[in-house]
């Protein structure tokens, strides 16, 4: 070992540590995060463990970040009595949890399954490797979750990956490399609670700057459908193995009583747009509940789930979310209801 | 429990202040070795019974072999170490392997065999644990070593929790000892160790897993061709992300046995500086190297029984180390091409025996091995001889066609980062970090520390695994 003056080092070290930290979060509270829960492969795991461990029999909303941001748990229980577990995943078709429940035979709650069409019908899964993630987290993974959740994550605004160090330094002005196609980075957009509840971040509804830059990501990918998908032809196949998958796992479901109700939530302007062009309801969310025998709830078919602020077209502004599950609450509840009186 | 993770960092300053209370040294070595058990539980807890199956066996088998007068019984017993513990390593390591292989030939054959699945768990840390008892039951065999007094320091030896799962791999004479003897850690030693624990998480979390792995997969893992630019800089990239994964936890380890008041060897030395592939091995992972040189290289006759043998137990020596890194023949691809270098170089320097390079000579030796090591990586990093290949077509500019895969950032950031890998290693050629350590103003470390400590903080690392930790 090097014979150094270690103490007075490591002092030095400590007093600049400490005021880089202070610096950089000060930076990004200005910016304006505040802190908030990570939505970590431990936080699903977490919310989808609670299924086994309380025996759990109300509501389980999958879906994709539009379940996730427009639906909010504390209003939903407020009307109903009971919280609803959310395992909505953003950029994940929730068809591969839908079979997970069929799956386990001691789940008897009821499903409500988001619908965005970009992602239910051709099957994309960005986050789909959570599943197998909670079959095989660890000891060390859960306690690394909560130590996180319960040290770092209520405290710290700047402990978001839209604000980790390589992210920051991708986001910097670099030039365009000719010939190679990319795609505006998905900014961060929500704030999340213990439980996964999410609600818009407020920047995106007062920043107008910000806002333009989430629409623009959105708009450059939606501006042409996937290669794979660009053709009826194409798309067809692709969204009716997608249909069959979900006949199979609300079959299962319903031999063993469980409710299930598809839930087509609203998007608006250029998004709507594009989706209804690439992706047409008759050729997809008709033949959907046509094939399952499931009711769906389209917020086209329902006055009261429109005409509400989507700041960047696909989510529901903070506080719309809340009038909105009010108004919803009461639709899945009667479909529930229906069901299980066939 | 991985380095890298908020649950280590609980557990660590748990330990430190445990073996930090004035209790009998026996006692901490118990609270160690109850540690070491708990650390690697907490991946998969069943695992830990194949701990105890090799402590065990290896403690009764030199126990017996001790006792045995006649050789054949000495034998005898080194030899069921061996086999319990390869035999481990081949049923959980290696066994879809040998069946995908034997079915491989059995089609070949005109036999129809279809494998049963084999969806067998690799054990973490197995092949290095495995090592280092079976490091232990041949260096008594040999007579290089005494067997431990105490099942305790032994036990401990095998089990210690920096070096479990993915080395520095241990001999008995460097750690039994230190257990025998009570011994005291500094304040100094401790902060030296923080250091050093900082070091290796940068490595890790900031270079390898902030900006490193990213390019190396999106090219490696990518179904489109690479074009030149892209398939060096993926390339570039693993070399740089292996580097700082893998001697990223041998500082780290380091570092929390010297907190603990433990020395380690050093696993890496500035290994891009190298001038020839055994100067490489001299430098990476080296005691793996120094592992196979005492336990495979020389039984299998070194250098004293002629050329045509020294080339074959070097060839067989890399093959097997090859093998030893992953069940897949693309690892042995690596390890061949490793032998194959090491015997060329070998041929040429007897056949320019008095040659002395000068220091241009000397660089752009460095620099051909620097290259020819990016060439051993492709093998190493590629998910099939298919994508090594279509690597290899666009290094050397076979894909002209190729579209981009990589933004500007990856090439710039991969570019600065590996050059000043690389830079820092031919700084540090013929020197150890220490003795850079005990030159530079104290000032200059503590800004050093402090930086490499916020860039962890900041670069919100996921605690991902370390590579090696498959091996």
């Amino acid at each position: 070992m090097p014979v150094r003056p270690w103490g007075p080092i490591l002092l030095g070290a400590a007093v600049l540590f400490v005021f880089l930290l202070v610096l950089w979060e000060s930076h990004w509270r200005a910016f304006g995060a505040v802190p908030g829960y990570r939505n970590s492969d431990g936080a699903w795991a977490e919310q989808r463990r609670r299924l086994d461990a309380e025996a759990h029999d109300g509501t389980v909303l999958l879906g994709s970040s539009r379940v996730l941001f427009d639906v909010q748990l504390d209003v939903w229980e407020g009307i109903s009595g009971t919280a609803p577990i959310q395992l909505a995943l953003e950029g994940t078709s929730p068809l591969a949890f839908l079979e997970d429940l069929a799956a386990d035979p001691d789940f008897h709650g009821d499903v409500l399954v988001g619908v965005t069409p970009g992602l239910f019908f051709s099957g994309r899964e960005i986050r789909g490797d959570v599943l197998a993630y909670t079959r095989d987290q660890g000891p060390s993974q859960r306690s690394g979750h909560w130590l996180s959740k319960t040290f770092i994550e209520p405290h710290l605004a700047f402990n978001d990956p839209d604000f980790a160090l390589d992210v920051v330094v991708s986001r910097l002005a670099w030039p365009e490399r000719s010939g190679l196609r990319t795609f505006p980075p998905v900014r961060k957009l929500s704030i999340q609670g213990p439980a996964r509840n999410t609600r818009m971040w407020h920047k995106l509804e007062v920043d107008a700057d910000y806002r333009a830059l989430v629409q623009a990501g959105w708009m450059s990918r939606l501006a042409q459908p996937p290669p794979h998908m660009n053709t009826p032809e194409k798309a067809q196949p692709i969204i009716d193995a997608q249909i069959a998958r979900a006949v199979a796992a609300v079959a299962t479901l319903r031999a063993r009583g469980v409710p299930v109700v598809f839930l087509r939530a609203p998007s608006i302007g250029p998004l709507y747009a594009a989706e209804e062009r690439d992706l047409p309801r008759a050729r997809t969310w008709d033949l959907l509940l046509q094939r399952t025998g499931a009711p769906g709830i389209h917020f086209m078919d329902h006055s009261e789930l429109q005409g509400f602020a989507q700041p960047e077209w696909s989510h529901l502004a903070a506080d719309e979310a809340d009038r909105f599950t009010a108004a919803l609450q009461p639709i899945v509840a009667r479909s529930f209801e229906q069901l299980r009186d066939r | 429990m991985v380095f890298n993770s908020l649950t280590f960092i609980a557990f660590f300053l748990i330990v430190l202040a445990l073996h930090s209370l004035p209790l009998s040294w026996r006692f901490k070595k118990f609270n160690l070795l109850f540690a070491s058990y708990l650390f690697y539980a907490a991946w998969n807890p069943p695992f830990v019974i194949l701990l105890w199956i090799s402590t065990i066996v290896d403690w009764y088998a030199v126990q017996m072999l001790v006792k045995s007068e006649k050789p054949a019984a000495r034998r005898a017993w080194m030899v069921l170490s061996v086999i319990v513990n390869l035999g481990m390593l081949a049923y959980f390591k290696y066994g879809g392997f040998l069946l995908e292989n034997f079915a491989v030939l059995m089609d070949g054959a005109g036999i129809a065999y279809t494998p049963p699945d084999w969806n067998i768990v690799l054990p973490v840390g197995i092949s290095f644990y495995t090592f280092a008892t079976l490091s232990y039951t041949l260096d008594v065999y040999l007579r290089r070593a005494q067997p431990a007094r105490s099942f305790l320091d032994y036990a401990l030896f095998v089990t210690f929790f920096p070096h479990l799962v993915a080395g520095p791999i241990m001999r008995p004479t460097e750690l039994v000892p230190q257990f025998a003897q009570a011994r005291s850690t500094s304040g100094d030693q401790i902060r030296f160790g923080l250091a050093l624990m900082t070091l290796g998480l940068f490595q890790k979390i900031v270079l390898a897993d902030g900006f490193l792995a990213q390019p190396a997969e999106t090219v490696f893992d990518a179904a489109a061709m690479p074009g030149a630019l892209d398939a060096w800089i993926g390339t570039l990239a693993f070399s740089g992300q292996i580097f700082c994964d893998f001697a990223g936890y041998s500082t780290t380890a380091i570092g929390a046995a010297m907190c603990l008041g433990f020395a380690m060897p050093d696993n890496f030395r500035f290994p891009y500086a190298a001038v020839g592939f055994s100067d490489f091995w001299r430098r990476w992972h080296i005691t793996l190297s120094s592992w196979l040189r005492d336990y495979l290289y020389i039984p299998l006759g070194g250098n004293r029984l002629g050329v045509a043998r020294t080339y074959f137990a070097l060839m067989t020596t890399m093959l097997l180390g090859g093998l030893w890194h992953g069940a897949n023949w693309t690892f042995v691809v690596w390890g061949g091409l490793h032998g194959i270098y090491l015997a060329v170089e070998r041929a040429l320097r007897d056949r320019y025996r008095g040659y002395r390079p000068g220091p241009l000579a000397l660089f752009l030796l460095g620099l051909l091995t620097y290259t020819l090591i990016n060439i051993t990586w492709v093998f190493f990093r590629a998910p099939s001889f298919s994508r090594a290949a279509e690597m290899l077509t666009g290094m050397f500019g076979g894909n002209n066609a190729a579209m981009p895969l990589l933004p500007m950032v990856d090439l710039v950031m991969v570019s600065l980062i590996v050059a000043a890998i690389v830079s820092t290693h031919w700084l540090m050629r013929d020197r150890t970090l220490e003795s850079a350590v005990a030159r530079i103003p104290g000032w200059c470390l503590a800004i050093a520390w402090g930086l490499m400590a916020f860039a962890i903080v900041i670069a919100q690392g996921a605690g991902s695994a370390f590579i090696y930790f498959q091996f």
